[in-house]
């Protein structure tokens, strides 16, 4: 049975972007990226079954894949993913109609790419300092220790309450610390929803090519600050996927 | 084409992890869900609506739940609140030494609860390895 076939768009990119032959695309076999051009854009395609579920592991990692790599050569503007349309015709209609917006997006991403910094807080760490500086809730922890949960119920919900807002709380200040701290090398930053009770720091800077070393070298200064605290990683350099959001296509 | 390291300065408070999928299945879910440019059928009729596989990102909610886990941990970790006098010597337990390395293990979880599918087999690492997409393919 010939099934019906659809292309997969991963991102628009300037049209002299050429796909490497090793690009790797979704889909079980990984379909084979190619560019579809428009004037002065084109967006990188490959072809998928309609009737293949997507959304494995290794269709997830693909596609950061291609569009990260792409980051490293050009800019990119990453599509949703999911995003699959009937043809080549479609995609030349879709270029077509939003060609200079693309192309003005694209230029000024050029040189750019996203860093996002998350951090987590060491939560034997947090929970002592917190302990330690708020006697109401070292009060409830001495009750709650050692006794079973069934007696204790009460008091445990209301420590835990309390050592949640004290994260939150935490949370918001470290992020607008290390957007302070690193800021001023950085065109854009976007925080990020946590993603995790112990987030600690989350947040995606779009960051100029000029200026990676050093707002690298101040974001380890930031975790070197808190290496104690916070366990703090860096991810990056990454397609620009947190700074597309305004270049939503609205009719 | 693409970086797919994990590294760190020896010793370094940073850890970095390179673009390009390098890191856990949790990174790169985190990474990439609901963001991206939007093309709707608004805008083209020609977009086709195909089968997403369930991916929930991981929400992070306040909960009795979470609140619980919390307070868990504090009867778990054998913290004695620094300079804090008049307290009861409330140390006596030996779990504390035990919980080294939570925060890492606590990861494996996160990715697994992302998924919503069946991602048992694989290890968050080198999730694209053709050895374990193979495997992936048999759990189907």
């Amino acid at each position: 049975m010939a099934a019906e076939r659809g292309l997969f768009i991963y991102g628009i990119v300037p049209s002299d972007v050429e796909p490497t032959p090793d690009a790797e695309g979704v889909g079980n076999p990984p379909g084979e990226v190619t560019a579809i051009r428009h004037g002065e854009v084109a967006a990188l395609v490959s072809e998928v079954g309609l009737a293949e579920p997507m959304g494995r592991p290794a269709d997830l990692t693909a596609y950061e894949r291609l569009l990260d790599g792409t980051a490293e050569v050009a800019p990119v503007l990453p599509v949703r993913f999911g995003t699959v349309v009937t043809g080549e015709d479609a995609v030349g209609e879709l270029l077509a109609a939003h060609q200079e917006r693309f192309a003005a997006d694209l230029a000024e991403l050029e040189n750019r790419r996203q860093y996002t910094v998350h951090g987590r807080f060491d939560e034997q760490e947090f929970i002592g300092e917190f302990l330690t500086e708020n006697r109401a809730a070292a009060e409830l922890a001495d009750q709650v220790r050692g006794r079973p949960e069934v007696e204790s119920r009460e008091q445990r919900i209301r420590l835990g309450e309390m050592i949640s807002q004290a994260v939150e709380l935490r949370r918001e200040a470290q992020n607008a610390a290390l957007i302070d701290a690193v800021g001023r090398h950085t065109v854009a930053n976007a925080p990020r929803q946590p993603s995790h009770e112990l987030d600690a720091v989350n947040v995606a800077f779009l960051v100029g090519a000029d200026d990676e070393e050093e707002f690298i070298r101040a974001v380890e200064e930031f975790a070197e600050q808190r290496r104690e605290l916070i366990r703090m990683r860096l991810l990056g350099p990454l397609a620009p996927y947190d700074f597309v959001g305004a270049h939503q296509l609205v009719e | 084409m693409s970086i797919a390291t994990t590294t760190g300065q020896p010793g370094g408070a940073l850890e970095r992890t390179g673009g390009g999928g390098g890191g856990t299945l949790a990174d790169v879910i985190e990474t990439v869900l609901d963001k991206g440019v939007v093309i709707d059928a608004q805008v083209s009729v020609a977009v086709v609506g195909i089968q997403l596989l369930e991916i929930n990102a991981r929400i992070v909610i306040a909960s009795v739940e979470t609140y619980l886990r919390f307070a868990e941990i504090v009867d778990r970790l054998s913290i004695t609140p620094k300079g804090t006098k008049g307290l009861p010597d409330i140390v006596g337990d030996a779990a504390g030494g035990a919980t080294k390395g939570k925060a890492i293990s606590g990861l494996g979880r996160a990715a697994k609860e992302i998924t919503g599918v069946v991602v048992d087999s694989l290890s968050d690492h080198d999730v694209d390895r053709p050895r374990q997409r193979r495997s992936w393919e048999e759990e189907r």
